[in-house]
């Protein structure tokens, strides 16, 4: 216990847990931000995020492996297909349940992540994979070391959250979402093209996901059944930051970032998943019934 | 369409129930088997079912509750009799779903079904962890002292016994204020705490007693395997598979496990045996192929056949109010 302690208060490690936290907090919210968008502007708990996460990573992968294809370059090419097939998944599942309750379509999104789950075993099998893509050295800033994938990762996912962030706040289309948010009946009646516009979110949550796949394929070792603790952190993100919020993702992606890093300095491995899913647990029974009552009116 | 009456109902299960007494003295090994599995999982479906199913609390986290059981004749075995661990196991399970409950019950609909799935999550990494589970070293559990075929048969009979149990359980609480106060919850359930009903209080007992079946089940479970270890006994696939089957035959009634779990476990032994043969895709892989085939098989149940297999044989209650038949088992958000 004494050793933990020094561990904790060890300015040195407890200052690379931050930056690392922070790094990975930045691709945690890109990650995460889909979910939150879809669930507080559509109110569709899409239990299939994850999958998008993991299909992400392996179109990097792939796309490295075979191609030769920079994971940099590879982006536009993942975020336009994974757009795509958002939209899809919007006209041709989601939108046929939208009225039913929301059970339905949790178990259409379920029946989507067991699908695909086990396809992308079928195709790549269990085994762990790396995303062996060089950035050159890390960089060194005092004492301090950064991983220059790491850093590549952040920046990225710092970007396309703060591009997300302006496209809601900042245009008319955005906030014709928002409207939509707050009432999809009086939106439609305003002239909104409802439907049109809940494709495009959907499909900005998938192909968000899929370069949070990226980036995290950049950080970790990963493996096609592993996506369910992704899942995990994007509720972890969506809880504590609240729905729709695309700034407060943000800062509860650091949250998360941070909580990881840190209690993995004072943690053994094998804890840090426990520590974050009982946090996990006890913010959806404290913070869960709240989260419900704002669904309607958020951004 | 037109239901089966309750008379035609019984017959066809009397029947049922003799063919398969008869099916467990004289049919082979391979198929007792794979059979005692089936009246098993009935069990914990129809445990489901109650939450699910009646109160359309979305739970996907079943297997937490048969793991609870089966840890807890697991690790007990040495010290208590048969007898008292498969109670022992469910009331365990019970107090698990009571911790778990209490809280988190005053959830409405997706965020009690995300919570499970956390906490199935973090129950399995907790018994890779924990001492007393052994990790992932499991955990070996006496079986009883008979030839392998009589063992087969023992366990077929008492998990026939128990599906019995559950299927008829089931069918008094359908009729009972229990079963109406539930299927009000899932309704509209704003309207039925309106109404009186203590929809907490209500809810909680249902997953008390639907996590004390499947508890019960697995406390029998590791007897019948005879060795234990987190990935198989908390594996999500149970947890899938309990919700699928139960939604396939037709959730909160008290046929639609009895219908969809013989439907998909019997379907998966024969994706099993036919993949096999063919040699797709090699060795190791066809129980991810009946995976991809069963994430199908819900989303189409969930978009066009929406009161499951059952819808067929059953009168819609209250067909003239609403039309839709919405006997899906989901709640409204």
């Amino acid at each position: 216990m004494a050793a933990v302690l020094t561990d904790l208060f060890d300015p040195l490690l407890l200052g690379q847990a931050l930056i690392s936290g922070i790094l990975l907090g930045l691709v945690y919210s890109l990650m995460a931000v889909g979910l939150s968008l879809t669930m507080g502007i559509m109110g569709i708990v899409n239990v299939a995020h994850s999958v998008f996460v993991l299909l992400g990573a392996f179109a990097a992968y792939q796309l490295w492996e075979s191609l030769g294809l920079d994971p940099l370059l590879a982006i536009p090419v993942v975020f336009a297909v994974f757009f795509v097939i958002g939209v899809l998944l919007q006209r041709l599942l989601i939108r046929r349940v939208q009225d039913e309750s929301q059970s339905t379509g949790l178990l259409i999104l379920f029946g989507v992540l067991v699908a695909v789950e086990s396809i992308a075993i079928l195709g790549w099998t269990t085994d762990t994979r790396v995303l062996s893509a060089d950035y050159g050295p890390s960089i060194f800033i005092g004492d301090f070391i950064i991983g220059r994938s790491r850093l590549v990762a952040g920046i990225i996912s710092l970007v396309l959250v703060a591009a997300l962030h302006f496209l809601l706040t900042r245009t008319r289309w955005g906030k014709g979402v928002r409207a939509m948010a707050q009432d999809r009946q009086s939106a439609t009646l305003m002239g909104i093209n409802v439907e049109r516009m809940a494709e495009i979110v959907f499909g900005l949550g998938t192909a968000t996901a899929a370069v949070g796949g990226l980036g995290l394929a950049l950080v970790f070792p990963f493996t096609p059944q592993g996506h369910i603790r992704w899942l995990a952190w994007a509720f972890l993100v969506v809880v504590v930051g609240g729905l729709g919020s695309v700034r407060a993702t943000l800062f509860a992606g650091l949250f998360v970032g941070v909580l990881e890093t840190t209690s993995g300095v004072v943690l053994p491995f094998e804890l840090v998943s426990t520590v974050v899913f009982t946090v996990l647990a006890l913010a959806l029974v404290l913070r869960g019934e709240g989260l419900a009552g704002v669904q309607r009116r958020s951004i | 369409m037109r239901g089966l009456s309750s008379r035609a109902w019984a017959a066809v299960l009397a029947v049922l129930l003799v063919g398969v007494v008869w099916f467990g003295i004289v049919a082979e090994l391979g198929i007792i088997n794979t059979m005692g599995t089936v009246f098993m999982t009935i069990v914990v479906a129809q445990g489901w079912n109650l939450l699910g199913g009646y109160g359309g609390y979305l739970n996907l986290g079943m297997a937490v509750f048969f793991g609870l059981g089966a840890y807890t004749s697991g690790i007990l075995s040495p010290n208590l009799p048969f007898w008292v661990l498969v109670p022992l196991g469910g009331v365990v399970a019970a107090l698990g779903a009571l911790i778990i409950g209490l809280p988190s019950l005053s959830l409405r609909g997706a965020y009690f079904t995300i919570l499970t799935l956390i906490i199935g999550f973090l129950v399995t990494t907790l018994a890779f962890n924990l001492d007393f589970t052994r990790g992932a070293m499991g955990l070996f559990v006496t079986t009883p002292d008979l030839s392998g075929e009589a063992t087969e048969r023992l366990f077929y009979f008492t998990y026939l016994a128990l599906a019995v149990a559950s299927i008829v359980g089931i069918y008094f609480v359908e009729r009972s204020r229990f079963g109406a106060a539930l299927v009000a919850i899932r309704e509209d359930e704003d309207a039925s705490a309106a109404l009186g009903i203590r929809t907490t209080r209500v809810k909680l007992l249902a997953f008390l007693i639907g996590a004390g079946a499947a508890g019960i089940a697995g406390a029998i479970f590791s007897y019948r395997i005879g060795y234990i270890e987190p990935s198989s006994i908390f594996s999500l696939t149970l947890s899938i598979n309990v919700v699928l089957m139960s939604i396939v035959g037709g959730a909160g009634t008290w046929q639609g496990p009895l219908i969809g779990v013989p439907l998909i476990l019997l379907l998966a032994e024969f994706l099993r045996v036919v993949v096999t043969r063919l040699e797709v895709f090699g060795t190791g892989v066809p129980n991810e192929l009946n995976r991809v085939v069963f994430g199908v098989i819900l989303v189409v149940v969930a978009l066009v056949a929406k009161q499951g297999v059952v819808g067929i044989f059953r009168k819609p209650v209250g067909a003239e109010m609403n039309p839709e038949g919405d006997v899906t088992g989901v709640a409204q958000a």
